[in-house]
Formats: structure tokens, sequence, C-alpha cells
């Protein structure tokens, strides 16, 4: 079954300047079980994809548009206040940037977690506490017993992150959302969170959608990747696939700037410019201002995705010139 | 908590003292004294025999020993301006419709101020919202008398539903009270909108909805509750004000209030009226706030259990 289906999903903001239209046209989808990352830089309109797939974004300002939108098979553009209430949390689940901002200061975590179990299912205070002290445990909480009193202050930011893992599983959700979740991290602490959400991943069988800035993070927890830049996709594929032989040339700048490749002391490669303004994007492929290989065409054209090869699709019409003469 | 109570109550009684001396200082740092009239000068012999009598030829501070231990015992002397009564019999008697006015003009401001102001909150740059603004910006500008005197003209001359001033029965409570609430629900309007803006921001609420509660749920427990926290800081001082903000809208409606005596004893040099008024409003505004204080960590863990901030 198809846990995930995004089709031409358009997202715009209306702000003093404007209409600002931070996802243009984006398409995707998640197989149940299977776990797909979505890299992209700030402004990408990644994360703006996944509030928008669980109409978490405040409308107005944002309108959602899109020839299909459902997540477990229902139809979020269509669903209700109650309906979509029911669908969050259960279908799916998100977990955070900020685990220090995430959680209500002024309840403690056992009453934070329970609240979430009481609202999708049909069960006593005393038995989601008893649940929620045992998710404590999956995630790894030493005396989770002591820690369902504590208030989220009183925890540091990777226990947190555990927390907000065990609440994210709490109703065992078909998907888990992890919006960056090991960007505010040590970076100790940043593997282990990762290595949590793959076992508990491996272990439950949820379809998990993580994305992040970092391909590092990409390259160790999911099978499948969609690469974002300007608010479209540019490139999907699987993960080894993208990383042994990128097709699009934002793909490639990418991974080409990931520093250490080498050893030694050297420059840092960048991607020269910058990312565009989402209120005056790029006409064309929003990435030609800043691609080595770009063609008058470049400006005028906006690429459509296409099937370059076996499971790999790419939005650039060098790719299949390229493809051509090989 | 127990150790938080008493440290907090130990560093309000020192402000209390801070306090009574500063008042102290300050009523006796006026110039001229009770008996310097200019119409009928009294012969000095009978002024130094007056001032001998009632202590006040004495150094300031132990003037001040003297009056505080007055003060414990309850005995805040005689009012020179009304010899026949004490201080705390006149207080007790002018406090009455002082009280009445104030506290249910705070009661029932405040609770339309905090529905106005969540209104406001939850229908974000609708028509509701840009009422509840305007009212709550008039309710701050527009003085207080200018609204008592209008309420008056609208009220009582235009429609005839109220009597314009007095005090009395029930019925002539009507106008001052709602002149009074103007300053309560205004201020609670702008205070309770921005609190709750304020908390509806917090990345928490994403999560929240993230989790499917309901948007009720999410309200009235979660977001209510974190934006209670900074209101309760201008809740209880408010009540304060039944004792000094009234002044004018008693003065208005002809309330036999409290408000006159802050003027007049002033002007007397009653020293035993004003220092007890004086003390009395700045005991309340220490209580307040130590009231205030204990509901804070009541409410807010990371005051009751202390802990790093963030």
């Amino acid at each position: 079954m198809r846990l995930v289906e995004i089709d031409d999903l358009t997202v715009s903001f209306r702000q003093y300047e404007g209409v600002v239209q931070a996802v243009r046209g984006v398409s995707f989808d998640l197989e149940s079980g299977e776990s797909l990352g979505i890299v992209g830089e700030s402004g990408s309109g990644k994360s703006v994809t996944c509030s928008a797939l669980l109409r978490l974004l405040r409308e107005p300002p944002a309108t959602i548009a899109a020839k299909r939108l459902s997540l477990g098979g229902q139809d979020m553009l269509r669903a209700d206040k109650k309906a979509l209430a029911s669908i969050r949390g259960r279908v799916a689940a998100m977990v955070f940037q900020d685990p220090m901002t995430s959680l209500d200061p002024v309840f403690t975590i056992g009453h934070q977690i329970v609240e979430t179990i009481t609202a999708h299912r049909d069960v006593s205070k005393k038995d989601a506490m008893q649940r929620a002290i045992a998710l404590l445990k999956r995630v790894e909480i030493k005396n989770a017993e002591a820690v369902v009193r504590f208030y989220p202050h009183q925890l540091s930011g990777g226990m947190l992150q555990r927390v907000m893992i065990a609440m994210a599983l709490s109703c065992e959700p078909a998907v888990l959302i992890a919006d960056e979740p090991t960007t505010a991290l040590d970076v100790t602490i940043q593997a282990q969170i990762l290595q949590l959400i793959k076992d508990i991943q491996a272990e439950t069988g949820m379809g998990l959608v993580m994305i992040t800035h970092d391909l590092g993070v990409i390259a160790e927890t999911v099978d499948r990747v969609v690469v974002m830049y300007g608010g479209r996709v540019m490139e999907t594929g699987p993960v080894e696939a993208i990383f042994e032989a990128p097709l699009h040339p934002y793909t490639r700048a990418l991974l080409a700037s990931i520093p250490g490749q080498k050893p030694g002391k050297q420059r840092l490669t960048e991607i020269p410019g910058a990312s565009p303004n989402p209120a005056d994007p790029p006409p064309g492929c929003p990435f030609h201002p800043r691609c080595p290989m770009a063609i008058t065409a470049c400006s005028t054209t906006t690429p459509e995705l296409e099937t370059k090869a076996p499971g790999r699709t790419a939005a650039c019409i060098r790719v299949a010139a390229e493809l051509a003469a090989a | 908590m127990l150790q938080f109570i008493i440290r907090r109550t130990l560093s309000m009684l020192a402000t209390f003292f801070v306090v009574s001396v500063i008042i102290f200082l300050m009523m006796h740092a006026i110039p001229g004294g009770p008996f310097d009239g200019y119409e009928m000068p009294l012969p000095d012999n009978i002024k130094a025999k007056l001032m001998a009598q009632l202590g006040l030829d004495k150094p300031l501070w132990e003037q001040y020993v003297r009056y505080m231990w007055g003060v414990f015992h309850l005995d805040f002397g005689v009012p020179y301006q009304s010899p026949g009564e004490t201080v705390m019999g006149l207080i007790a008697h002018a406090w009455v419709p002082s009280l009445v006015l104030g506290g249910l003009g705070v009661l029932i401001g405040a609770p339309i101020g905090i529905l106005l102001g969540m209104a406001a909150a939850l229908n974000r740059n609708s028509w509701i919202d840009y009422l509840a603004s305007g009212i709550a910006t008039l309710g701050l500008t527009i003085p207080v008398f200018v609204i008592s005197t209008l309420l008056i003209l609208v009220f009582a001359v235009w429609l005839h539903w109220t009597p314009a001033s007095g005090w009395g029965e029930p019925r002539r409570w009507i106008l001052p009270i709602m002149a009074y609430a103007a300053v309560p629900l205004a201020t609670y309007a702008r205070y309770a909108r921005s609190a709750m803006l304020d908390t509806l921001n917090k990345p928490f609420v994403t999560v929240l909805r993230a989790k499917g509660l309901s948007e009720r749920r999410i309200i009235f427990q979660h977001v209510l509750r974190n934006s209670a926290i900074p209101m309760i800081t201008i809740f209880l001082p408010m009540f304060v004000g039944i004792a000094t903000g009234s002044i004018f809208v008693e003065a208005i409606f002809r309330v036999p209030g409290l408000g006159a005596y802050f003027v007049s004893s002033i002007q007397k040099r009653d020293y035993p009226l004003e220092m007890a008024l004086m003390l009395m409003i700045s005991a309340l505004f220490c209580i307040s706030y130590l009231i205030s204080d204990i509901l804070y960590a009541l409410l807010n863990p990371r005051i009751r259990l202390g802990g790093k901030a963030r």
C-alpha cells in the first residue's frame, strides 16, 4: 500500500511582499515499510512539504494545492478538522528539529505521552501511563518510571529527543516523519538518535520520511532519496545509486561539497552563489544560475521530472542529453 | 516549595520596611506642618504644646519607631482632620464603597477583557481581532473621567436608565462600576491577546497538533495554562488599584470612598491618615506580588523546581 502519495504539490504563502511559493510542483510516494530521505538546503521546501502533508501549516497565510495529497489512503486535502486530528499521530507521527521547544514546559513528560495515547485509543490513563513507561524504556531512557514525572526542563536535549520519539511511536504510526531530528543535538548524540530511529523502523516496519540537509544522515538511514532545491524535486533514486553516480548537477555539487573526502587540509568545495529567493525565483530551472552545465535553454524551460534510468528520475534537460550521447 | 514561600515572605517584609521608611521620610519632607494655618495662625507656644502632645517634636527616628510600634498593634492613631475617630475607623467605613466599586470593577472587567483578548488571538487579523484591539485602545487612551462623563450623558441624561451619581442602593453602582471596569477590561484584552499569540507561536503547539490533539484541548489545556503565567503578574496588583485608582471615578459619581482622603490628608499634613493609606497600599502591593509569585510557581514547574532557565 502507498502510505504517502504526493502529486504536484504547491504551497504558497501570502506575505506583505506578495505571494511566495515555497513548494512548486513536488511529487513523490512512500511505500509501506520504505524509508525515504528528503535532502536539500534551507529554503528548498523540504520541511514545508511535510508540514503541508499533515496540514500543519496555518491556512491562510499558507495555501496548499495538489492533484493528490494522501496519507494512509486518506485524502488530506478533503479531510475536516476531526479527520485530520485522527490521522495525525495515529497514521503519521512527526519528530521535530528542536526537542527543547517541542514539549509543553508546564506539563510532565508522562502527561504529554499519555494525552497522545488517550487522544487516539480508548484506554485508561493508568494503562496509558504503563505504555508511556514501556515506550521510554524502548527509546533507552533509564529509570523511565521516574522520568515520566519529570518536566521538560529537567532533561537534556538528547533525552528530550528520545522522549519525542517515544511519543511519536506511542500510537504505532504507519509513517514516522522526522524533520531534521538531529540538527539541534551534539554530534555524539546524533549518531545514537539515528541508530535508534533505524532500529525502531526495522523492528516495527513503519515507513520513514527523514528530512535533512545532512547527506551523512541520508546515507545512514534511508533506502531512497528525494533531492529538493528551490521548492522543486531535482532528483530521486535509490540511496546507493545517488551517492555513486548522481544524475542532476545539483546533486553532484551537493556531494562534492561534503568535506573530508580526501585526506589533508584543502579548500572546501562550495556551490557558488546563493539559493534562490522564493519570492522571486529564477525562470526555468531553479538551479541554472549556479549550474556549471547550464545552457540558454535552462533559463527558459522548466525541466520536468523524468525517468532517466530504472528507478531514477531527474529534472534536468542536460542529463537527458548526456545519456543520449553516452 | 515551602522554602520558596518563606524566602519570598522574608524578602517581602524587607521591602515593606524599606518602603515604610521612605514614605515616612517623604511625608515629613513636605514643607510645613499640620498647624501652619495662614488665616488664623496659632501662637507659637500653643503650637509647640500641640506638637509635643502629638510627639512631633521628637527626632524623626524616634517618631518613626513610635509610629511603627503603634502600627504593629494596629493603632494608626487619630486623623488630624477628623479627631473624633481613629484612622482605623475612618478607613473601615470609607473603604467599603471603594472596595465594592473597585472589586466589582476588576471582577467584571478582567474576565470580559480576557475573553475579548482570547477571541482576538484565536481569530487573528479578523474583524473580531480589530474590534477587540479597538476597544482595548479606546479603554486605555480615553481618560477615566471622560468615560465617566460619557456614561452619565448616555445612560443617565439621555436614556434615563440610571441615576447620574450617588451611592447607596445598588442601582447607583452600575455607572461607576462600568467606568471603573474600563481600564481592567482594556488592559486584560491587550495582555490576553499578546500572551495567547505568544504561546500559539511556540513550536510545542505545532507538536501538539501533530500528535492529533483536538484544537479545543490544545487551546484550553495547553495554550491557556502557558498564557496564564504572564497574565497573573498584572491580575493581583490590579486589585491594589481599588485603594487608589478610583479617585476620579469616586469624585465624579460622588461615591463616599477613600479616594478623597488621599488628596485631603496630604494638603492638611494629616500624617497619621496619609501614612496609614500609603502603608496600606504598599502592604497590598507586597502581598499581591507575594501571592503572584506563589501562583507563578504553582503554574510553572521551571520556577517551582528551580533548575536552569531556558
